[in-house]
């Protein structure tokens, strides 16, 4: 075989990414209103977020169960007539529930839009949940919540939100599938109400979205609709628990999911970029630390994940790991082994250069086409930051030095201050 | 309309090229043609596990994943009953490093006892966490079993039990290289922001050297006529009960194959599907129900299933659930139905041309199938079913001693 084939091909190293902001408009209703004109298709996809989210709720799940109600019926029109409209032109309606903004996305082609924006517009702001649609989904999600308290790799995740986050935070999930039964009709409804309102919306149309869409959407859309709520909340104490370590016994399993971290700063905090770096290195990509000492050396795991989840107001650090029950003591040793090295020992070059090139990949992919460059966009301004922190995040990719890196371990990733939540057979 | 062009190199490799201008990647897309049916059915799940080994460097490189990180790029693969497929996506201008790294892929793995024995643990550990220890993960191991009798679509992807990847040896491993990894049996798909002239030399520049092999097929099993109807009840720590209702249909690329899809679509694609308005909404048996197709290439199964809502009999829901697939089959589709279809089949026909990847991936399967041309054809396909096709191929799937039944039920309900 020739002997080309011994040396790496040159590589050239990602050059230009674009960050050129979406075209904004403030609508009279007082709607984010943002375009992404761009794609090969004759596609559009509509993005609205309000801030709705569990941070908004009076108690939990009302959010979860206001976004599922969303297209089960309008004043004049029931879920049905929805339904079969929706399906007709072939579009896809979501709406979908998170910790601080809910989402509810449409995606049709151009052509249909006429048809289906006056029955989008109507499902937002006239929806009437009616009663016995709730009590289906409200059944739905609680047999969902029975299934999901026999996945151990749940288990531990979600009892690892409540220990570091404290049960009641609006980030912490609900503990059992009985808490479906407490949620109420009128409770949803009302989160609806106050939260789903014109002046509380961001709105992001992507695709082939010409002049002709756009007005549309501003006729749609444009005058507003629903009453402002004064919503005012004092930052919640969190109340992490006092015990660090937690098993959550399930006798029958055969292996153990293992859930480890702590709260960090947030994507405002200047050392963000730089903690997002080292938890890549330590378990964000197939060639990660975990991955290659648990997975690739050892053969304990099929998978583990180190990773920075950020909400708009928190941030939590978190590795994840499901494991042969018997091993699950090794599996916690040499995650924490690996936690102690980044904090001891330098990064060798030969390490960083080429994750560097790997992480600005992903960030071009970030950007490639009009979907992407939207999601990306509406998550910037989702944690209300400039434009500028994606630069910022490059500058962190390119830079940051073997030194930075150990220092921001030793800052972040003290295992004394680790949450460690395991569940499975003990 | 997916425009490609498409050459065959001397050594047998078939090379498709797709442009897509509009995004600053290419993909470099590898399809095998073998999958978990190609096994022996004492050493099964190796097609799945051989594709982990894979990864740890071939012949001329000794790092896979490093080489693909230094081009700024991504990669991964994945194992079906029917193919394997291996995919490296990153910036168009460093396009040769994953033409380096596949061609080399196929040129030979480099095999050592310490891969094969880590890897063996990685996939038995993969195996605990998706079907092992997860609520309903072995449905597809009972449901194949009780289906299939001769077939090598008895058993998933995964494997029928995890002592046959244990008991995997490097011998093993090297045979099975030299059986099924060639040009000869492969498809190269280039898609993303590259020309065809430019994809076609680099094609040729790093893949034409790789010598032919000889392929061993195995007799190819037919499933018998299924004569009879099977029923299978299982108790399992689950907390909800369900069932699986499967019957034998013809294959991926017969007529058949889209009437059904047709089919499973108006019983269940969307919120306005007759099983969410008549079985969830107005009977309220259900909480959850589905009919789809397993979708291989050979002739594969119609699945119904569904979760009973909380105090219905699940004997009770799964007898209305029959009558109401039976029904939609008998009364003829009506122009409203068929104009929804039509309206479907453009909408998704649509975005599935926007991912480059995606796109590659689909290329790949159906030349693997045998043309790769038929993705293009897939629309006049579904709109080409009349009400007849729909009644005929439905009289043959839902005949009598056609059907598999696995009633899934909770261990805790058995105890009432």
């Amino acid at each position: 075989m020739s002997s080309f084939r011994t040396i790496a091909p040159q590589v050239h190293s990602v050059e230009k990414i674009d960050f050129v902001e979406p075209v904004h408009q403030l609508l009279p209703g007082g709607t984010s209103f943002f375009t992404l004109y761009g794609g090969t298709q004759e596609i559009v996809k509509l993005d609205f977020s309000f801030k709705a989210g569990n941070w908004f709720e009076s108690s939990k799940l009302e959010s979860l169960m206001s976004a599922s109600m969303i297209s089960e019926g309008t004043t004049g029109k029931s879920a049905r007539e929805i339904a079969d409209r929706i399906d007709f032109y072939g579009a896809q309606l979501n709406s979908l529930p998170y910790y601080d903004n809910n989402y509810v996305s449409l995606l049709s082609l151009k052509k249909h839009l006429p048809h289906l924006l006056p029955l989008f517009a109507e499902i937002i702001q006239d929806a009437s949940f009616p009663e016995n649609e709730f009590e289906i989904i409200r059944q739905k999600r609680k047999q969902r919540a029975q299934v999901d308290a026999e996945k151990v790799g749940l288990v531990a995740q979600r009892n690892f939100m409540r220990a570091v986050m404290g049960k009641d935070h609006p980030y912490a999930p609900v503990a059992t599938s009985e808490s479906y039964d407490q949620v109420t009709l009128e409770g949803a409804k009302s989160h609806y109400l106050r939260h789903y309102y014109s002046g509380n919306a961001t709105l992001f149309a992507s695709g082939d979205v010409d002049d002709s869409v756009t007005k549309m959407i501003v006729d749609n859309f444009g005058a507003g609709w629903g009453t402002p709520f004064p919503f005012k909340k004092d930052q919640p104490e969190v109340q992490g628990s006092e015990e660090k370590k937690l098993f959550l016994e399930r006798e029958n399993a055969n292996q153990n999911a293992v859930t480890i971290g702590k709260r960090v700063p947030t994507q405002h905090h200047p050392d963000s970029a730089g903690l997002k770096l080292v938890t890549t290195i330590f378990g964000g990509y197939f060639g990660s630390r975990l991955m290659s000492n648990l997975r690739e050396e050892k053969g304990l795991t099929y998978g583990i994940h180190a990773s920075v989840v950020s909400f708009v107001r928190d941030a939590i650090f978190m590795i994840h790991a499901e494991v042969t029950a018997e091993k699950t003591e090794e599996a916690i040793r040499e995650i924490f082994y690996e936690m102690q090295r980044l904090r001891e020992e330098l990064v060798p070059e030969s390490e960083l250069e080429p994750l560097r090139s790997f992480l600005l990949g992903r960030m071009l992919e970030d950007f490639d086409g009009p979907f992407a460059r939207a999601q990306s966009f509406s998550s910037l301004y989702e944690a209300e930051l400039e434009v500028g922190y994606f630069d910022k995040i490059i500058h962190a990719i390119k830079t940051t030095t073997p030194e930075q890196i150990r220092d921001l371990a030793r800052r972040y990733l003290d295992p004394e201050t680790m949450y460690t939540v395991a569940a499975g057979k003990r | 309309m997916i425009q490609f062009d498409k050459r065959i190199l001397e050594n047998g490799l078939p090379v498709i090229v797709h442009t897509d201008r509009s995004t600053p990647f290419v993909a470099v897309n590898v399809c095998y043609n073998v999958g978990s049916k190609h096994e022996d059915p004492n050493r099964t799940g190796f097609a799945h596990l051989f594709e982990h080994l894979t990864f740890a460097g071939s012949v001329h490189v000794p790092d896979f994943d490093t080489a693909v990180q230094r081009a700024g790029g991504a990669n991964n693969a994945f194992t079906s009953n029917d193919l394997t497929n291996y995919y490296i996506t990153l910036p168009a201008n460093n396009i040769e490093t994953a033409l380096w790294l596949e061609s080399d892929r196929m040129i030979g793995p480099k095999f050592s006892k310490k891969g094969l024995d880590v890897q063996k643990k990685v996939v038995i550990e993969e195996f605990r966490q998706r079907n092992l220890n997860r609520p309903y993960g072995d449905v597809w191991h009972l449901l194949r079993d009780l289906a299939y009798k001769v077939h090598p679509y008895r058993w998933p992807t995964i494997g029928l039990v995890p002592e046959h990847i244990a008991s995997a040896t490097l011998t093993d491993v090297k045979d099975f290289f030299f059986h099924h990894y060639a040009p000869n049996n492969a498809v190269l798909v280039i898609s993303g922001n590259i020309g065809s002239p430019e994809a076609f030399k680099l094609a040729e520049k790093w893949f034409a050297d790789i010598p032919s092999r000889e392929i061993t097929h195995y007799p190819s099993l037919q499933e018998p006529m299924q004569e009879a109807d099977r029923e299978l009840t299982v108790y399992r720590d689950v907390p909800i009960d369900t069932f699986y209702v499967a019957w034998h249909m013809g294959a991926r690329n017969e007529k058949n194959f889209y009437v059904l899809d047709l089919l499973s679509d108006i019983l269940s694609n969307g919120s306005s599907s007759r099983f969410e308005v008549k079985l969830v909404k107005e009977q309220k048996l259900f909480t959850e129900a589905d009919a789809y197709l397993s979708g291989e290439n050979e002739p594969g199964l119609f699945v119904a299933t569904g979760k009973a809502s909380p105090g219905v009999d699940i004997h009770l829901a799964r007898e209305k659930m029959l009558e109401e697939i039976l029904m939609t089959a008998e009364t003829s589709i009506t122009d409203y139905e068929l104009e929804k279809v039509k309206n479907r089949v453009e909408a998704d026909l649509l975005l599935n041309e926007i991912g480059y990847l995606e796109k590659a991936i689909q290329l790949a399967s159906f030349e693997i199938m045998g043309d790769a041309s038929e993705i293009n054809r897939q629309g006049e396909q579904y709109l080409s079913i009349t009400a007849a096709d729909l009644l005929e191929t439905a009289g043959k799937l839902f005949r009598k001693g056609n059907r598999n039944t696995l009633n899934y039920l909770a261990l805790q309900n058995s105890k009432k």
